[in-house]
């Protein structure tokens, strides 16, 4: 009886001391989840990952009256522009077929000449278009999470939108995928300028317009220079549009990206068969 | 027996309803509403709603409601994990050591207080990334961030008045 009534007195003064100092524990919590994940730890991702699938479904039911909203005034605003755009659609379709005819005949010519020197043609890219369902840009991360189903994504491959290069992905949980932008802190893209052929890494500062670092000290980067993916370190490919040099002044090399960030609706997650530096967890792989 | 079932889970369910709510609006700002600007301009909707009910029912938000928003927040985004528990942690206690003087204001000088407060907390936060990083993150997006949570706050706190005033009644 006599024990009972110790341990019930050990409990209820241990409880006493946890309601106590439960701020500081609290405290003390969020700076160990932030040593945690500054680790890049296993358990971490594994965490992170699990949550980002519980909680992505919610997002997507919560936004869903938005994007209906979003939709009909897109409708409506669809149709004042259809004139517009048959005209400017008339007209490019025109230029089109010129441009076709031309490609057409320089395929023909880059078979004879992959022929001759027995060229290895690199494997067709395997993709899955993705809608965006929670997006944040802000001082603190640039990402977003996007819808994949069923489909197989995994780790590392490349986020594209019409325009170029929008990121990597990141997580796989369930359904959803966490995609890094370019623009993220945590980001860092091996580059290089299309004419010059000349390479960087475009590095992400969570800013919306990232800098070209490493680049060699006697090179001239000229505003305007378009940035395309070097292709080194095999996990984009070479030759992706990424974006065009806005400002080159003071040893700081700004590239707005081709892509709106800011207005992504559908991402392409993009398998280039590549195993570069970014290699899968077992968790991320699912078919 | 059942009915007293029942009532009782409709009081557990009311105590909780701050928090539902409050991890319902913090999800709600992830949307991408395909706004200009808005992905950038993204609201600390966590710290308003920490604020809103620590001043008006703080019996039904306590340190681990707290701690769960952030925590929610924080698995959500791609910023350092803990960093957004900082700084609701940070708001727990600045409203906390605050409540004597924004106690039963009008709601102008809540307003102000929250913009206070929130500065503050913010700029822990910025200053704690900033390490993390071992870089100082851009400040033009914190403040415009900063600026467009002040804005949005009379919008929250009415939505969770309405909450508060019809959803939850006084003797919960």
């Amino acid at each position: 009886m006599s024990r009972r009534r110790s341990l019930f007195f050990r409990l209820s003064h241990i409880r006493l001391l946890v309601r106590k100092f439960a701020l500081v524990i609290l405290f003390l919590a969020a700076f160990v989840l932030m040593l945690i994940s500054k680790t890049d730890s296993e358990i971490a991702d594994r965490a992170s990952s699990v949550t980002t699938g519980i909680v992505s479904p919610l997002i997507d039911v919560l936004v869903m009256p938005a994007r209906l909203i979003a939709q009909s005034y897109d409708s409506v605003r669809d149709l004042q522009r259809i004139h517009h755009d048959n005209i400017r659609l008339r007209e490019e379709n025109h230029r089109l077929n010129m441009i076709y005819d031309r490609f057409r005949a320089l395929e023909i010519e880059n078979k004879l000449l992959s022929d001759l020197l027995n060229y290895v043609t690199p494997p067709q890219a395997d993709f899955v278009t993705a809608r965006v369902i929670a997006e944040e840009s802000d001082a603190f991360a640039h990402a977003m999470i996007a819808y994949v189903g069923e489909n197989s994504v995994r780790k590392g491959q490349a986020a594209l939108s019409d325009k170029g290069v929008v990121g990597r992905v990141d997580q796989v949980s369930g359904s959803y995928a966490k995609i890094i932008l370019i623009t993220d802190i945590n980001s860092k893209i091996p580059v290089m300028v299309e004419k010059k052929r000349v390479r960087g890494i475009l590095s992400g500062d969570n800013t919306m317009s990232p800098k070209l670092i490493f680049i060699p000290l006697d090179t001239t980067i000229n505003v305007g220079d378009r940035i395309v993916t070097s292709g080194v370190a095999g996990v984009f490919p070479a030759g992706l549009p990424v974006g065009k040099v806005v400002s080159a002044s003071k040893g700081e090399i700004v590239v707005k990206p081709f892509s709106n960030l800011e207005q992504i609706e559908y991402v392409k997650l993009v398998d280039y068969g590549l195993d570069g530096i970014l290699q899968d967890q077992p968790q991320d792989k699912r078919k | 027996m059942s009915e007293g079932l029942g009532n009782n889970l409709v009081l557990i369910f009311k105590r909780r309803l701050p928090f539902l709510v409050s991890a319902v609006l913090v999800l709600f700002s992830y949307a991408p509403l395909n706004v200009v600007f808005w992905g950038s301009l993204r609201p600390a909707i966590g710290a308003a709603c920490v604020y809103f009910w620590l001043q008006h029912r703080p019996d039904l938000f306590n340190l681990v409601s707290v701690f769960c928003l952030g925590l929610l927040d924080d698995v959500i985004s791609t910023s350092p994990l803990g960093s957004n528990i900082l700084e609701m942690l940070l708001m727990y206690v600045l409203v906390n050591n605050t409540s004597r003087l924004l106690n039963a204001k009008p709601f102008i000088v809540l307003w102000y207080g929250f913009a206070l407060l929130l500065l503050l907390t913010m700029f822990v936060r910025y200053l704690v990334v900033s390490i993390y990083y071992s870089h100082f993150l851009p400040p033009s997006l914190m403040f415009f961030s900063y600026m467009v949570t002040i804005a949005v706050y009379p919008l929250v706190s009415l939505l969770l008045a309405f909450v508060q005033n019809n959803l939850i009644q006084d003797d919960v």
